[in-house]
């Protein structure tokens, strides 16, 4: 009988593999996901629908501490408490209906009982609404402040515990057993989230109320000057820039390039701080990128002219291309496969930044029609990462949690492919040579100037696209 | 040689597949976000367009308050489901039907009143009292714009139509605009968005001048443009789709395609060129944001002295005394454009103009009669003059 702690999680002892031929399984479960990702969001947070969570801040909530908990769940605790017995035997469809009503149960939990509860009574009155609402708010502002500032902290949580996983490789606890190594890690990454809050969110939360909330915490904010705001959104920018990074990291580039890095400290250091590198790149050139298209940021005014508004649409340009990087690496096989790594790894980021972009240009001209949303780019209440974190959840929910039912089914993997899932983490498929690294400089060259091709073309476009008329 | 090269080949195009990546990121991070960056971006030419002047603007605030308890307001837009949520279906009066918050419809509404408006508009009212949530909290935003030309004559517009029957009817009465637009003293009624707040009050307009000339944004939705017809409007309706429509030597209507909370879409506001003495911006909301506006009019307007003289209306920064962060940006930025006299009110907000205060700003104070709630700004029945 096999047993709970084993050395592969269960993600990495499974392999999926098509119940069909062709394309079909894909097209099944794509179709399968959009209807039950528009019925749920019918039911949840559609503001025509059920129970209109879209206010937009509790929508915002739940979607992203969802989120976490799929990831606590399916990373960090490796399905504990549920045995390995059931998670091969189960039905997906059982398995999705159990192990997601436990992640909404713990998330409930986690809301309701650490935020409002104990942090909104004993520590910071923002986080309880009725503490708001007795200090004279209205109810729905209440809550709404309350719910960004949970809302805040799964942001940054979001990208800590992934990133622990897949970059830190668990160290230094990785040969604990669950739960012990799961509950270790949620309350390290935890404690990490929390000293990033306080240094990233809390100077937002502070400034909402009248007067600045001076003495317990920093305002204006330090990063004023820099990101041209006061407001927190330039947190938001980089975080899901990084929040993206970890999940680029580990699927469509397989952990390259830092898991070339044979010393474990060194590799995971540098994956940790690489994917945090590779972010704020990411992050600087999608604020630039704006200002290229739509004219340069001016503080003070609202919507997409302002400062503030770009640097949340960075991070929710981010999120759209993380919807492209999901369903390749999920549904399209991660695509291309036959090349080297490096290869494979170019050519998938090209793809899935061709998806992303498609989403966006979609979502934009399309989403008012069917999400209860309104035409625009820049709707005060309107935040796109609401519905893509809602799908990005689902695809979750069906890859990790049903795996891939209908269309794929769960496989054991041999000892070949468990070793090739060991030489992703440490790999040596890649070796220095000066023709790699002729190959390096020039393919520097050709990226630096694929870069300034495609700022120079940007006022172009912004001048001659229109995504929403 | 061929088995030696075809290493090296393969290898190059490792490298050269890892180092695209590398270069494309090396430039993302260290360019994009630098002076240097910034310094070759092009400054885009002011177009200036030239809309002639007119001598001053008097602008007299008929009701500049919305709703009287915010409680009330935002409690029934919370148990509605938030601020997305369709202002037609949250059952406010005049579109109430009995069947509780976020039941409404606007043919539930309409088909319990048709018959009654404009011309019984208190039974109009009186009937939707007992469908709609919170009838008695309904006020309304509507002010007259009196226009000075070069030559001295003057014309008179009225900006937006309130809500509550009631409430706009009394207030109309008070400040005379009754009589000036049954008397076709009123040139034109500028509907400057779609919100319950600054439209739904239209068929009192209609009650005293159904052929009024009335300027809408294009962004009505269907239920809207449906009002206007259910109202008895039988005039000359303007649909503004252009982003600068004249109205009269020295006032011009700008449209901003703006998505705005409970589902209305775009917004209009006014610009004036006051002869010698520069520009002056009125508006109903704001909801494109003062400094939007401010920099569309720097970019596409011609106006004396280049410079911005002063500003009315709402301004659409914390319209439920909430918060948040890009506001105090806003309220750091205003100073840069040196208005001489803000003469912000309604969903400007009581906490903005404090802040705007504290600021130093030249905030023109009121008289907090008719119900306005506060002297920090001008309320009911204040007029201002630019």
């Amino acid at each position: 009988m096999q047993v709970d702690n084993q050395a592969v999680s269960y993600l990495e002892s499974r392999k999926l593999v098509k119940r069909w031929s062709g394309p079909w399984p894909a097209v099944v479960n794509t179709l399968l996901i959009f209807g039950f990702f528009y019925a749920t969001w019918w039911i949840f947070q559609d503001p025509r629908g059920i129970m209109r969570m879209y206010t937009p801040y509790v929508g915002y909530m739940v979607c992203r501490w969802l989120l976490i908990l799929f990831i606590w769940l399916a990373y960090i605790f490796d399905f504990w408490p549920f045995k390995r017995t059931w998670l091969n035997s189960a039905h997906p469809l059982l398995k999705g209906v159990v192990l997601t009503a436990v992640s909404v149960a713990a998330m409930l939990l986690l809301i309701k009982g650490f935020f409002i509860e104990i942090l909104g009574n004993f520590g910071i009155a923002y986080f309880n609404p009725d503490r708001l609402m007795a200090m004279g708010l209205t109810d729905f502002y209440s809550i709404e402040y309350a719910a960004e500032a949970v809302m805040m902290f799964a942001a940054i949580a979001s990208w800590l515990s992934p990133s622990w996983v897949v970059a830190c490789e668990n160290a230094p606890w990785q040969k604990l057993t669950q739960p012990t190594r799961g509950i270790t890690i949620v309350i390290v990454t935890f404690f990490l989230s929390m000293i990033v809050y306080l240094l990233t969110m809390h100077s937002h939360m502070a400034i909402l109320f009248y007067p600045w909330q001076q003495y317990t915490a920093i305002t204006p904010p330090y990063w004023e000057g820099f990101a041209n705001t006061v407001s927190g959104n330039f947190h938001i920018a980089w975080i899901m820039c990084c929040t993206v990074v970890v999940w680029v990291y580990e699927s469509i580039w397989q952990r390259y390039p830092f898991n070339l890095i044979q010393t474990d400290w060194l590799r995971r250091t540098s994956s940790f701080f690489g994917i945090i590198l590779v972010a704020l790149c990411m992050c600087f050139f999608l604020y630039y990128a704006q200002d290229l298209v739509w004219g340069e940021a001016i503080r003070g005014t609202r919507r997409e002219m302002a400062p503030d508004w770009r640097w949340l649409h960075v991070g929710e340009t981010a999120i759209f291309w993380l919807v492209g990087v999901l369903y390749l690496s999920f549904y399209g096989g991660n695509w291309p496969t036959k090349f080297s790594r490096p290869v494979n790894v170019l050519l998938r980021t090209l793809i899935s930044l061709a998806i992303g972009a498609a989403v966006y240009i979609i979502y934009y001209k399309t989403a008012h029609l069917f999400l209860g949303t309104q035409k625009g780019f820049s709707h005060p209440q309107q935040f796109p990462m609401i519905p893509t974190i809602w799908l990005i959840n689902i695809f979750l929910i069906n890859m990790w949690f049903m795996d891939g039912w209908p269309g794929w089914k769960a496989v054991p993997k041999t000892a070949e492919e468990l070793q090739e899932t060991r030489n992703e983490v440490v790999a040596s498929d890649v070796r220095w040579t000066p023709s790699l690294g002729k190959g390096l400089l020039a393919g520097a060259a050709a990226g630096a100037a694929v870069y300034f091709a495609v700022i120079t073309v940007l006022p172009w476009i912004g001048e001659t696209v229109t995504i929403v008329k | 040689m061929t088995e030696q090269k075809t290493p090296n080949r393969r290898d190059f195009v490792k490298g050269a597949a890892t180092g695209a990546i590398g270069g494309t990121l090396l430039g993302m991070g260290a360019y994009s976000y630098s002076p240097l960056a910034y310094s070759r971006m092009s400054k885009v030419a002011r177009q200036q367009a030239d809309f002639g002047a007119c001598r001053s603007v008097k602008v007299t605030s008929i009701s500049e308050t919305s709703w009287f308890n915010n409680a009330h307001l935002v409690g029934d837009i919370h148990a509605a489901g938030g601020l997305l949520v369709d202002q037609y279906s949250i059952n406010w009066a005049p579109f109430g039907n009995g069947k509780g918050v976020a039941q409404g419809s606007y043919k539930d509404g309409i088909d319990s009143i048709k018959k009654m408006i404009p011309g019984d508009l208190e039974e109009a009212w009186a009937t939707q009292q007992k469908l709609a949530l919170h009838p008695d909290n309904a006020g309304g935003y509507s002010c007259l714009i009196e226009v000075e030309d070069l030559d001295g004559t003057k014309h008179k517009y009225l900006l937006d139509a309130g809500w509550s029957y009631d409430w706009m009817d009394q207030s109309f009465k008070r400040e005379a605009i009754d009589q000036m637009l049954a008397s076709g003293e009123i040139e034109a009624l500028i509907l400057s968005h779609e919100h319950f707040d600054h439209f739904w009050g239209f068929p009192v307009v209609m009650k005293y001048n159904n052929k009024i000339p009335t300027y809408a944004h294009d962004g009505f939705y269907e239920e809207g443009m449906q009002y206007i017809k259910d109202s008895g409007y039988e005039g000359d309706l303007k649909v503004i789709d252009k982003e600068l429509t004249p109205i009269r030597p020295g006032m011009m209507a700008i449209k901003f395609n703006v998505p705005i909370i409970t589902r209305v879409y775009g917004e209009v506001s006014l610009a004036f060129n006051i002869k010698d003495k520069g520009l002056v911006l009125i508006s109903g909301c704001n909801h494109q944001g003062i400094l939007q506006m401010t920099s569309t009019a720097y970019q596409k307007l011609k106006y004396d002295n280049d410079r911005f003289y002063g500003v009315y209306g709402g301004l659409h920064i914390s319209p439920f005394e909430d918060w948040d962060p890009k506001y105090d940006d806003l309220v750091i930025s205003l100073g840069k454009w040196d208005f001489e006299r803000v003469g912000c009110n309604h969903c400007t907000g009581h906490l903005t103009a404090k802040k705007f205060i504290e600021a130093g700003y030249p905030v023109v104070k009121g008289t907090a009669r008719f119900r306005t709630s506060s002297p920090d700004y001008l309320g009911n029945g204040d007029t201002i003059t630019f």
